[in-house]
């Protein structure tokens, strides 16, 4: 589509030239002529003569001849200027005056024989010419340029020597021939003109199609757009309400198991010994005002606050500690290594499942040691939680690993599972370039 | 920066130098003028008072130089002045052929002097005789002021009046004295039964009809008029006139041996022919002088005034030095004074004409001529009247000229008559 009309443009731009090739041409000739008929009636003493049938006395021969030509030349010039430079409205217009007043003294130097390159200003005019509002001021220009040619005409009359009498110095039948080529040229430009403007009005009119079809499409793209925008929507709902069962999965539940396991204990103890129960529930109350800050936090920001105050290897510790100390299993935290650098939603995921593995041990194993083993190896960092509960032959989804896995699903990490002296759980992020290219991906 | 100022520098050199040398070029006028006299007379130099008028322009205005060019006969004046035109190399002044003016001036070749005649506070056009500058005016509007003049006035043969004992008539004379005196001098002297005196040779009714008030052309000069009561006149005075030498041609050879009471003679002929050596070799045998030629019924003495006229080209690069030599030519009184001894025209400021120091002068230049009181001259150019000078008068009047002599010779019905050539004049008129 793009190619057709940039083809209609250059046969546009072809023809253009043409049109002012030809009247060039025709200024050049006819300009030629009255000079040289001048000349030539110097020479065989018929001035005077010729003088009074003129109503003014003509420019010298080579005198006028140059004006023609010199005044054509730079009206091809603001011609070129007009329609290809990028120049604001106001010097469009300045142009265009002066391309005006250029062509009455063109058409004055050449004793207004040949009225044709009033049509190349035209052409201009038609060229620059956009949008329908400018009808009405392109109707107005042409109309001044009408009653300008036209007011001119009957100004100069007076004022300029007539191409009859210059074609009086010929014979009779000469002078049918000069006449009959003059009109000639008048045609033929008229001819070129309206051929110009049938192709300037088909090339707007294509490239009215063209940008119709464009709204089209940008139309449909919209629609498509919006639906799209709908279900992005829903689909960013729901993977909230999602994120939000997790959050309060993630802590309340953690919260209220290690309460109810602290409880448990202060039950065996609270008759026994009282003491260590009232430790205990006093370690219980730690463990529940966390889980309160927990659960303001996220419902404020979801975002572990421990995770906000401290970088992520202590405040894993330290929920290893806490939940340790509440539930009273032993946990045995194994550091291989850990990453140098860590997103904050890799933080995040790191630390909800070491968070989630270790109650689920303790809740669902009933574990009474946990070791979580941490280390990284080339391209991924590796979690792993193992426990000496009971374990489980088939692990029912749960929330808690449903969650972990979402988790890691939006890292392209990797969750793996299984039972043999207690429940093992493992948990891999890859790392590093490969890890960042397809997290890249994966936030889209 | 330094290279920006060099060339700006250069620059700046370059448009001194010009200015320089385009203010201090030698400035160059170019006058037109034809070789002989304006007014038809043989003229021995006739470049002698354009030429003082040149040193004198040119030592007022130094570094201006003053160029004419020599040579070119009067009958060619006109294709030349035509061919300058058209090459664009017209002179910045130039004479302007009567016939020329009003074509060339509506072709807007003449700049229009109005501007500088107001503006010029030592330039006063009352000076001038009325109609002399109003030669030069077309459409109310002056492109020509004029250099000199000659009124056309009666030729009257002293001797041969005196011989038949007829006092030479009084400058207010009318028709009636001048019928009367031709039909009184009309005779055969020899007894050969043949006239060999007569009233008048060369009076046609071109000047009957200017002395009668006759007002042929419309100022454009496509119409005519012969239906006039005074063109009536006109004729039947050139009939009676016409009757008094019974059919017989007059010559000039009558005139020359000094049979002809009256001929109607320019002034510059006049100066031509009175003086040596061409008084003795065409009228030496009586006494002449001149007076106003006589009047109608409906008009009064008029005469007709020939008037050589200059004009500045619109084109000329130089308008205000321009208008300064035209003013020498046509203005400056010493100029106009030579116009006495240098031509045989007259000067056309009525002051210089007037002056007793220019009576002197033109008794000087013209011998035998001490009757001739230039104050008559200068009443007769004051109310006279100049020809029409539209493209056409000539031929106008040519034909006009074939079709009256017609009617005055074959004695045609008058009214029918003058229909019959208004119409065909006007059909070439409007041609």
């Amino acid at each position: 589509m793009a190619g057709e009309y940039t083809w209609e443009e250059r046969r546009l731009e072809w023809l253009y030239g043409l049109l002012g090739l030809y009247n060039g041409l025709v200024v050049l000739l006819m300009a030629g002529f009255m000079s040289l008929t001048q000349e030539k009636i110097v020479n065989s003493m018929t001035a005077h003569a010729f003088l009074t049938t003129l109503p003014i006395v003509p420019l010298p021969a080579l005198k006028g001849f140059l004006l023609s030509v010199g005044s054509y030349a730079l009206l091809i010039l603001l011609g070129k200027l007009y329609r290809h430079g990028g120049m604001t409205s106001g010097q469009l217009h300045l142009i265009f005056a002066a391309e005006i007043g250029i062509c009455m003294m063109l058409m004055k130097s050449l004793n207004l024989a040949y009225d044709g390159i009033v049509l190349l200003a035209v052409a201009d005019l038609m060229h620059r010419y956009h949008g329908e509002n400018q009808s009405w001021l392109l109707l107005g220009a042409m109309l001044g340029i009408y009653f300008m040619a036209n007011y001119n005409m009957a100004i100069f009359q007076r004022h300029v020597a007539p191409f009859d009498v210059y074609t009086a110095y010929y014979r009779p039948e000469v002078q049918s021939v000069l006449l009959a080529i003059k009109n000639g040229f008048q045609s033929f430009n008229i001819v070129l003109f309206v051929l110009y403007l049938v192709l300037l009005v088909q090339s707007k009119h294509h490239e009215k199609e063209r940008i119709a079809s464009l709204n089209k499409q940008l139309e449909e793209a919209n629609v498509r757009l919006r639906a799209y925008a709908l279900e992005a929507e829903r689909t960013a709902e729901t993977r909230e309400r999602n994120r939000l069962a997790r959050e309060i999965h993630d802590t309340l539940g953690h919260t209220l198991t290690g309460i109810v396991a602290g409880l448990d204990a202060c039950i065996v103890l609270v008759d026994a010994v009282p003491a260590a129960a009232k430790k205990q529930l006093e370690k219980i109350r730690e463990t529940a005002r966390h889980g309160i800050v927990d659960v303001r936090r996220s419902v404020k920001k979801l975002r572990p606050d421990d995770l906000e105050k401290m970088p992520l290897q202590q405040a894993v510790k330290k929920v290893i500690a806490e939940f340790s100390a509440s539930s009273g299993v032993e946990i045995h935290l194994v550091e291989l290594g850990w990453p140098e650098k860590l997103r904050e939603d890799e933080e995040e995921v790191i630390y909800r499942i070491v968070q989630e593995g270790i109650t689920n041990a303790r809740r669902h194993g009933k574990a009474t040691k946990v070791t979580v083993t941490c280390g990284t190896e080339p391209g991924r960092f590796y979690i792993m939680i193992a426990d000496n509960g009971k374990g489980c032959d088939n692990p029912k989804q749960g929330f808690g690993l449903r969650h972990m896995e979402e988790r890691l699903e939006l890292l392209h990490g990797r969750l793996r599972y299984w039972s043999d002296k207690g429940f093992t759980l493992e948990a891999t992020i890859p790392m590093g370039k490969n890890a960042m290219d397809n997290n890249g991906e994966a936030d889209v | 920066m330094k290279r920006g100022f060099a060339i700006y520098f250069a620059c700046l050199m370059l448009l001194t130098c010009f200015l320089g040398w385009y203010l201090t070029r030698p400035k160059v006028l170019t006058v037109g003028l034809f070789a002989g006299s304006n007014w038809n007379v043989p003229e021995g130099d006739s470049y002698a008072l354009m030429e003082e008028a040149i040193k004198r322009f040119e030592a007022e205005h130094p570094g201006v130089k003053v160029k004419y060019v020599s040579g070119i006969r009067r009958d060619d004046y006109s294709e030349w002045l035509a061919e300058r035109l058209l090459k664009g190399e017209e002179p910045d002044i130039f004479v302007v052929p009567g016939a020329d003016f009003d074509l060339y001036a509506s072709i807007g070749a003449l700049a229009p002097l109005d501007r500088s005649m107001n503006k010029d506070t030592e330039f006063d056009p009352s000076v001038y005789y009325p109609m002399a500058l109003e030669y030069g005016r077309w459409n109310g509007i002056s492109y020509a002021l004029p250099v000199g003049a000659v009124p056309t006035l009666m030729f009257v043969n002293k001797t041969l009046l005196a011989k038949e004992g007829i006092p030479i008539p009084g400058n207010d004379w009318t028709w009636q004295d001048f019928l009367r005196i031709c039909k009184a001098v009309t005779k055969d002297t020899d007894g050969d039964g043949r006239l060999d005196q007569f009233g008048v040779y060369d009076y046609t009714w071109r000047k009957a009809a200017l002395t009668n008030d006759v007002q042929i052309f419309s100022a454009d000069g496509r119409n005519a008029n012969f239906m006039s009561k005074n063109m009536e006149e006109v004729l039947y005075f050139m009939d009676e006139l016409h009757a008094v030498s019974q059919g017989q041609e007059v010559t000039a050879k009558d005139f020359d041996m000094g049979r002809v009471a009256f001929r109607p003679f320019t002034f510059a002929e006049y100066r031509t022919y009175k003086p040596y050596p061409w008084r003795i070799k065409k009228y030496s045998s009586f006494e002449w002088d001149c007076i106003k030629l006589p009047a109608g019924p409906s008009g009064h003495n008029s005469s007709i005034m020939q008037t050589m006229i200059m004009a500045i080209s619109a084109r000329t690069s130089e308008p205000r030095l321009s208008w300064e030599l035209l003013k020498t030519i046509c203005y400056d009184p010493a100029i106009q004074e030579l116009m006495l001894t240098k031509s045989q025209g007259l000067p056309v400021r009525r002051d210089v004409v007037e002056s007793p120091q220019a009576q002197q002068l033109f008794t000087a230049a013209t011998p035998g001529s001490e009757e001739m009181n230039l104050k008559i001259v200068s009443q007769v150019m004051d109310d006279s009247m100049t020809e029409p000078k539209f493209p056409r008068y000539k031929e106008a009047m040519n034909l006009a000229d074939h079709k009256l002599l017609h009617i005055v010779q074959e004695n045609m019905s008058l009214s029918s008559a003058l229909s019959q050539v208004q119409k065909e004049i006007n059909a070439y008129l409007q041609q």
